[in-house]
């Protein structure tokens, strides 16, 4: 009585939390909390028959407990029961059993589903994970075995047979002999199903047995590629569809909608076993594979196969015009030069870069040879002289202040020789260029030879006047002041004491005349030995000859 | 002795030798007074009235190498406004009188008694006279510019022309007259037919200037 009430009351608790509203859930409510740990001590006695080993007999659930702990209390519950719901799973995989109808119209499965269906609020997705696996997991193991797609389908049809009851009521103004939704529906979900199931296939048979929890993902992001592979082979057969293979002849066909159907499938699982397989190959091909299970090793070898009957059709295929050797703009189409990356030689060197760096060089460059005046002016090479520049006359404009008989007596004296001609100007610039190099050859010969020779004395003449050269007011008395032209020496030479006559006193003047006389002896014997000298010389003209 | 006797037989030497040819007379040369047989020349120079005070100042600078050098008499006839030249009877040269005629022809013709002189000096040199109408017809203000034109600005032109070819140029109003030795006054007259015609006085001086070089390279 008390379990049947309790169980009367979780439900009831499980009812009002389902009906309430979801906005009530954000604030926190007595009442709702009450209900709430109700409902979960009804699922956990719910649960306690199934689970091996138990915490709690009964879930702590009361106003003290929080969530977290009442949360641990059904996980360490729930854990071993999915390992123990997986294990079943796999086992229903290896052996399907048959499905039984069950009064609701349920399926076996169904039912395991609605029962699992409310365990805890994370497991509920887990559970749909589950859920949708044991559906492909059935309907992948099925198909693996090929001899085992007639109960499949048979199956399918069944599904099908029970919502056609259950919906039959909907599209019946639509619907005609020729199109029904609810086979278009089937059909869809038909193949749906199988391109999954042909997916999850491929990877067991990839990967082994693995986990797959997160297959919703990979369900959702399906490869494009195979859609590809299987959508050559379904368009062409499509393209090519007729009246025929729909609606078949007027009454050929008509009734066995399922059959054509089945066959219908038939050829579209056998593009889509093919179309994993191979990606080009002839009808023959496909009838043949299809019939033997190829093996790994033989599939590998297939794939080589066919590469390398395609690489043979592009060897044998005329080479694109990138590949041949010497191309004209003729040969090859319009614009294709600009598409192609075109690798050549640049005889040119690149335009340089322009950066700060480079125009402040530049710059100070610019500046310094303004500084130092160094410019690359084009300087106009001086032309050497090669004769002697023509000595032009001038023209003089004055009256000229000689007489014409002056010129022609001069004209005439200089011809004769009788007076030296005038320097031109020419000739006095010889001259000094004459003097100039005497004087550069005078230091280089006292540079480079061993003996000296001094500076040869030019002895010139001048008449020097004792005149002051700046005739400027002198303040300074004349003795002092050294205006005067002359040196002192230039104006009287002697030495010793200079005195005047009158200054001379008694022993001057005896000396003065004895020094005279001195000198007048020695004159006269030197007279008088030139004189015999020359008398007893018979050679000497002068001399007196004894005729 | 020796020398004198050296000397002694050549004049002995000489002596017979006329008695092979026939001793030849020898004369001295005749007088210019002797050769004209004794007849004196003369030489008769009209003065033109604007030279007749440029004489009268320099007179004795005429008078003098005339009368001394050229050994030639010269008087001014007041009344007929002429210089009267003679021969003396020791004029050395026949052409003294000729050379002194030509000198006071100079004077009186404008040239200076110093340009003139050169007459006296040197044998080669004439005076050559022309008008400007011998070479280009010109009158009124064309007239004028041409002698502007030979003349230049203060007489430059005239004095470059003078100084480069060793010439004197008198221009009296349309004559023009040239003193010197032959071939300069041909280039002379030349540069002052030129710019008779026209030419600028630059041009002149080009011209002027390559020929005297070459004169000059002659001498």
């Amino acid at each position: 009585m008390t379990a049947v009430e309790d169980e009367k009351r979780g439900e009831e608790a499980l009812e009002r939390l389902r009906a309430a509203d979801p906005p009530l859930y954000l604030s926190p409510s007595p009442e709702l909390s009450h209900v709430a740990r109700a409902a979960a001590r009804h699922l956990y006695s719910a649960l306690l028959p199934f689970c091996p080993k138990a915490p709690v007999d009964r879930l702590l659930a009361d106003e003290g407990f929080d969530a977290e702990q009442i949360w641990c209390q059904i996980d360490l519950l729930s854990r071993p029961l999915v390992s123990t719901l997986r294990r079943e799973v796999r086992r229903l995989e290896r052996e399907a059993p048959e499905v039984l109808v069950l009064a609701g119209g349920k399926t076996a499965a169904e039912a395991v589903e609605g029962g699992h269906g409310e365990e805890g609020e994370e497991e509920e997705e887990d559970d749909d994970g589950e859920e949708d696996e044991e559906e492909e997991d059935a309907g992948a193991a099925e198909e693996k075995e090929d001899g085992q797609e007639e109960e499949e389908e048979e199956d399918d049809d069944d599904e099908e047979e029970e919502e056609e009851e259950e919906g039959e009521g909907k599209g019946q103004g639509v619907e005609d002999r020729f199109l029904k939704i609810k086979e278009l529906e089937e059909y869809l979900e038909k193949n749906e199903e199988e391109e999954y199931g042909q997916l999850e296939s491929r990877k067991r048979k990839e990967k082994g047995d693995e986990e797959e929890e997160e297959e919703d993902a990979d369900e959702a992001d399906l490869e494009l590629g195979d859609f590809d592979e299987d959508g050559d082979e379904e368009t062409d057969l499509y393209e090519n569809a007729r009246y025929e293979d729909f609606f078949g002849g007027k009454k050929k066909r008509a009734l066995n909608k399922k059959d054509g159907g089945r066959k219908r499938e038939d050829s579209d699982e056998d593009d889509f076993s093919d179309g994993s397989e191979n990606q080009k190959v002839d009808d023959e091909d496909i009838d043949t594979q299809n019939k033997n299970n190829l093996s790994t090793h033989e599939k590998e070898l297939q794939k080589i196969r066919s590469k390398i009957e395609q690489m043979e059709k592009a060897n044998l295929k005329p080479k694109s015009w990138t590949m041949q050797g010497e191309v004209t703009a003729a040969k090859r189409p319009m614009n294709s030069a600009l598409e192609v990356d075109l690798a050549f030689e640049h005889n040119v060197r690149p335009a340089p870069v322009i950066t700060e760096e480079v125009t402040a060089t530049l710059e100070d460059l610019i500046r310094k040879r303004i500084m130092e005046e160094h410019f690359d002016d084009v300087q106009r090479a001086p032309a050497l002289p090669s004769k002697a520049p023509k000595e032009y006359k001038e023209l003089d404009e004055n009256k000229s202040k000689k007489g014409l008989a002056e010129i022609y007596e001069e004209e005439y004296a200089q011809k004769t020789g009788l007076a030296p001609q005038p320097l031109s100007v020419s000739d006095e610039q010889k001259k000094e260029a004459s003097i100039l190099f005497k004087k550069l050859c005078l230091k280089l010969d006292a540079l480079s030879h061993f003996n000296f020779a001094p500076k040869p004395v030019i002895e010139e003449m001048s008449v020097q006047a004792n005149v002051p050269a700046l005739a400027m007011e002198e303040i300074a008395p004349l003795a002092v002041s050294d205006a005067a032209m002359l040196a002192p020496e230039e104006i009287f030479e002697g030495k010793g004491d200079i005195k005047e006559e009158v200054e001379l006193t008694q022993a001057d003047r005896k000396r003065r005349r004895a020094n005279k006389k001195r000198k007048f002896k020695a004159e006269m014997t030197k007279r008088a030995a030139k004189k015999t000298r020359q008398s007893v010389d018979p050679s000497h003209p002068s001399g007196k000859q004894d005729s | 002795m020796e020398v004198e006797a050296g000397r002694a037989p050549s004049a002995a030497a000489s002596a017979p030798a006329p008695v092979l040819a026939a001793a030849r007379p020898q004369f001295e040369a005749l007088k210019p007074h002797e050769m004209s047989d004794g007849k004196i020349q003369f030489r008769k120079v009209p003065v033109p009235s604007h030279r007749y005070a440029p004489l009268k100042r320099n007179w004795m600078e005429i008078y003098t190498p005339v009368y001394e050098q050229m050994k030639i008499d010269l008087r001014m006839n007041l009344k007929a406004r002429r210089v009267e030249l003679k021969t003396r009877s020791d004029t050395p040269d026949v052409s003294n009188l000729q050379k002194c005629a030509d000198f006071v022809h100079a004077f009186m013709l404008g040239f200076d008694i110093a340009d003139a002189i050169a007459l006296l000096r040197l044998d080669d040199l004439y005076v050559d006279s022309f008008e400007i109408k011998d070479v280009k017809t010109l009158r009124g203000e064309h007239l004028s510019r041409a002698i502007g034109r030979l003349s230049g600005k203060g007489g430059k032109t005239k004095f470059a022309i003078e100084n480069s070819t060793r010439t004197r140029i008198v221009i009296a109003d349309t004559k023009i007259h040239i003193l010197g030795s032959f071939l300069n006054i041909k280039v002379a007259r030349d540069s002052l037919s030129s710019l008779i015609l026209g030419s600028p006085a630059a041009k002149v001086y080009s011209k002027l200037r390559a020929v005297t070089a070459r004169l000059a390279e002659k001498y």
